[in-house]
């Protein structure tokens, strides 16, 4: 009887949600209003028992997603300073028909997918009965490596794209500091960071290793790790340089480099094409994947190809 | 040995973009040339294998479907990669000097331009509708990113719109994947035909794949967002959207429609589709015959002629998958062509206003000449291989007495001429011609023999069509087959 309580909640405050972001008087509640959506789409998928998702929502749908939007607002403010983008336009007559199409289309799928007597999902079965040939307990791990390693690969290379797309239309004069704290220097937010940076840091590795067994994995762990740079970034421990570096390239494309050697060098044992050698590659494919996600992230938020590090007494 | 071929094939450019953001600049020339010379020497492994066998499928990871994701190699995707590749490369001929590597915006394009070339050449390869999705997500975000390279504010503007167009597309693809997925529990795309009943839910599950694919192919009342992106990107990018980006997704529906869905009774949606696709040929057509600069006309031409593969569905016969097969090949290589010729009159004139354009085939021959004779094949004038296209496409309608589709045929012909010859005309014709004699900055040669190369393919593909042809017909889909 709660759970339903709880659940007709959710959905509730989720579809008010989705009105007011769109709807808001200002784009900045809209901000404001996606992200806690994001939250309570968290709560949906962890009581639908898919706690993976509830943790990637939260950290990428949430976390991370809204970190970008409140930069692009601050940007957006600083570069239309006499446009006022908290006063959205006026809204289209079109607006509220295709919202109720759109609404009632969903509706109507939902229903029809319930009511429907599906056959038994033959991919789910598999999963579960592959997996216990193998050392990983987690089966959303087994399939973003083992099983469809591919798609994993080919979405880290999104990412990429994503992040080079960002790089291409960012100008050099873009490049500013206004989003970092006014005064870094004050004791506090050295002493903040000196517990806060190691904490994320261990947690995020934790989020790595626990994937292979329970909740967790790369995408997690990336998003958490990139928290801790949005931070770095914030306080101006480290910001934005033109000036491209190895290390910083190397970081951005080291899961997708590792990914796609490992996965091809089965090949030359005569195995088939992203078939993984051993428990070590999982792991070492996820670090490499979680370092490429974090780097990314910081990067796209700090609207730059490259960082440097300020140093502060 | 063709798996180890395929596997290159896709992971070579992957592997090499992602190079080119760590090495130095210095490197780029040479990366450029790993990432694509060694591709049509690859892909002769699985050209072997085609001919001798039929078909060939790679599970990758050794995980067979249900499970794990399968490539299929059969003679259409193979058509579609030699399409890719060899299009891909002549383009990037003029690419490299439009981005040459010594240039800053060279390390911003190269990269976006293989993964381009890397996700096209997965996505005709993927047999798994969700593996399907993440390759076209990468084929239109590295499109998005090229369109966008120059930082021209127009070309910003096609940009983002063909971004939030594409993401609504995407979306509504991914949720017909999750209604398959929920209703038959597999996402191979063959194996899923033996699970599927045409229900109303499943019904509703393609259509909203197929319309988001209609949108990223900018089938007509879908194709808003062509022009703008089209008509403002970069030259060699314009080439490779309209040869190759757009058509990817075509395929995609071909193979939903025949495959997937191929012993559904599809009559009537059939017939929709192929009016769609008429009405694009006249909307598109019409609306070059009024466009005042040189790209939209050749953007808006891209409009129509995607009409022409929408035929396929009401006429459904071995010579109408023939037809707009070879449709394919000679209208990705005469667009190309086009555009590359485009690129190099505006880079040379510094505006592409047909107004400014009165005469300039005294200072650009080759590009003016290379812009005809892929004229010669969207008109479908013989001999060409837009016009064994159409032949073929006549030729399906008689044999099913549609008279409709085949008066269609015959008058957007004209249509298309009406357009071209207008362009043309300016070149060409215009009295102030002897006027103007100065000569100003002329685009590098090798960029015009680029745009050379690719039209006189287009007029050989009416020569040597029988390869093509047998090879299409040897890989009919299961209902089509005689």
């Amino acid at each position: 009887m709660l759970g339903i309580v709880l659940d007709l909640v959710i959905i509730a405050s989720l579809i008010a949600l989705a009105i007011q972001v769109v709807s808001g008087a200002s784009l900045f509640r809209g901000i404001i209003h996606f992200i806690v959506m994001g939250l309570t789409l968290a709560l949906a998928w962890a009581r639908l028992g898919a706690p993976d998702l509830a943790m990637a929502e939260a950290a990428i749908g949430a976390g991370v997603t809204g970190a970008l939007m409140m930069v692009a607002y601050r940007r957006l403010v600083e570069i239309t300073p006499d446009h006022n983008p908290s006063r959205t336009g006026s809204r289209s007559r079109l607006a509220l028909p295709i919202a109720v199409g759109a609404g009632g289309l969903v509706g109507l799928l939902g229903l029809g997918a319930t009511l429907s007597d599906p056959e038994p999902g033959l991919a789910g079965l598999a999963v579960l009965e592959a997996l216990q040939d193998e050392a990983l307990g987690n089966p959303i791990t087994g399939v973003l490596l083992l099983y469809r390693g591919l798609d994993t690969l080919l979405e880290i290379a999104v990412l990429l794209t994503a992040f080079l797309a960002a790089v291409a239309v960012t100008r050099r004069e873009d490049l500013d500091y206004s989003i970092t704290t006014r005064d870094p220097h004050t004791p506090l937010v050295g002493a903040l960071l000196a517990i806060i940076v190691p904490l994320t840091v261990l947690v995020s590795v934790h989020l790595l290793k626990a994937g292979s067994h329970d909740p967790g994995g790369a995408f997690q762990a990336g998003a958490v790790l990139a928290a801790c740079g949005v931070l770095l970034v914030l306080t101006s421990r480290v910001s934005a340089s033109s000036q491209s570096r190895p290390l910083i390239g190397l970081g951005i494309v080291a899961g997708l480099i590792s990914f796609s050697l490992i996965g091809l060098a089965a090949m030359l044992r005569g195995e088939p094409p992203m078939a993984l050698p051993g428990m070590w590659a999982v792991y070492f494919i996820e670090t490499a994947m979680m370092l490429s996600i974090a780097l990314t992230l910081v990067l796209l938020f700090a609207g730059t190809e490259s960082l440097r590090r300020n140093q502060h007494g | 040995m063709t798996t180890e071929a395929l596997a290159l094939i896709v992971f070579v450019p992957l592997l090499v973009a992602a190079g080119m953001v760590v090495l130095p600049r210095s490197w780029l020339g040479l990366l450029i040339r790993i990432g694509l010379l060694p591709l049509p020497f690859l892909l002769l492994i699985p050209t072997m294998e085609v001919v001798d066998n039929g078909a060939y499928r790679v599970v990758l990871a050794g995980h067979d479907s249900p499970l794990g994701i399968v490539w299929l190699l059969d003679p259409l995707s193979l058509l579609m990669l030699w399409l890719n590749v060899g299009i891909t490369l002549l383009v990037s001929l003029h690419a490299s000097f439009s981005f040459p590597p010594s240039d800053q915006p060279a390390r911003r394009f190269w990269p976006l331009w293989l993964i381009l070339f890397a996700s096209m050449n997965a996505l005709v390869l993927s047999a798994d509708l969700f593996n399907i999705y993440v390759t076209l997500e990468l084929v239109t975000l590295a499109a998005i990113g090229l369109i966008a390279v120059e930082g021209k504010p127009a070309a910003l503007r096609a940009a983002m719109r063909y971004l939030l167009l594409a993401l609504m597309a995407s979306l509504l693809y991914l949720l017909g994947v999750g209604l398959i997925y929920g209703q038959t529990g597999v996402l191979d795309l063959y194996l899923i035909a033996e699970h599927l009943e045409p229900a109303w839910l499943t019904i509703t599950a393609l259509a909203l794949m197929i319309v988001g694919l209609l949108i990223k192919s900018a089938i007509f009342p879908l194709h808003a967002w062509l022009p703008a992106a089209h008509g403002n990107a970069p030259g060699p990018v314009s080439a490779i959207l309209s040869a190759m980006v757009v058509k990817v997704s075509v395929y995609i529906i071909w193979r939903l429609w025949f495959w997937t869905a191929g012993d559904w009774d599809l009559d009537s949606a059939a017939t929709l589709m192929g009016i769609l696709g008429g009405l694009a040929i006249v909307y598109g057509s019409v609306a070059a015959l009024v466009q005042q600069r040189l790209k939209m006309i050749i953007a808006y031409s891209t409009v129509a002629q995607l009409g022409y593969l929408m035929l396929l569905f009401p006429l459904a016969s071995t010579l109408a998958f023939q037809a707009a097969s070879y449709h394919l090949v000679s209208h990705g290589m005469a667009k190309a062509a086009m555009f590359l010729a485009a690129a190099n009159i505006l880079r040379s004139v510094g505006s592409d206003r047909l107004s400014r354009l009165a005469g300039i085939d005294q200072r650009l021959p080759l590009d003016v000449f290379a812009l005809a004779l892929a004229g010669v094949s969207i008109m479908g004038l013989p001999p060409s291989g837009g016009f064994l296209a159409k032949w073929l496409f006549l030729e399906a309608a008689r044999e099913q007495e549609a008279w409709g589709w085949l008066v269609l045929v015959a008058a957007s012909g004209l249509l298309a001429a009406a357009y071209l010859f207008r362009v043309l005309a300016v070149m060409c014709l215009h009295p102030r011609r002897r006027l103007r004699s100065d000569r100003r900055r002329r685009a590098p040669n090798l960029a015009s023999v680029a745009a050379i190369l690719l039209a006189v393919g287009a007029i050989v593909a009416g020569f040597a069509s029988a390869p093509v042809l047998d090879l299409v017909a040897a890989g009919l889909p299961p209902g089509l087959a005689p």
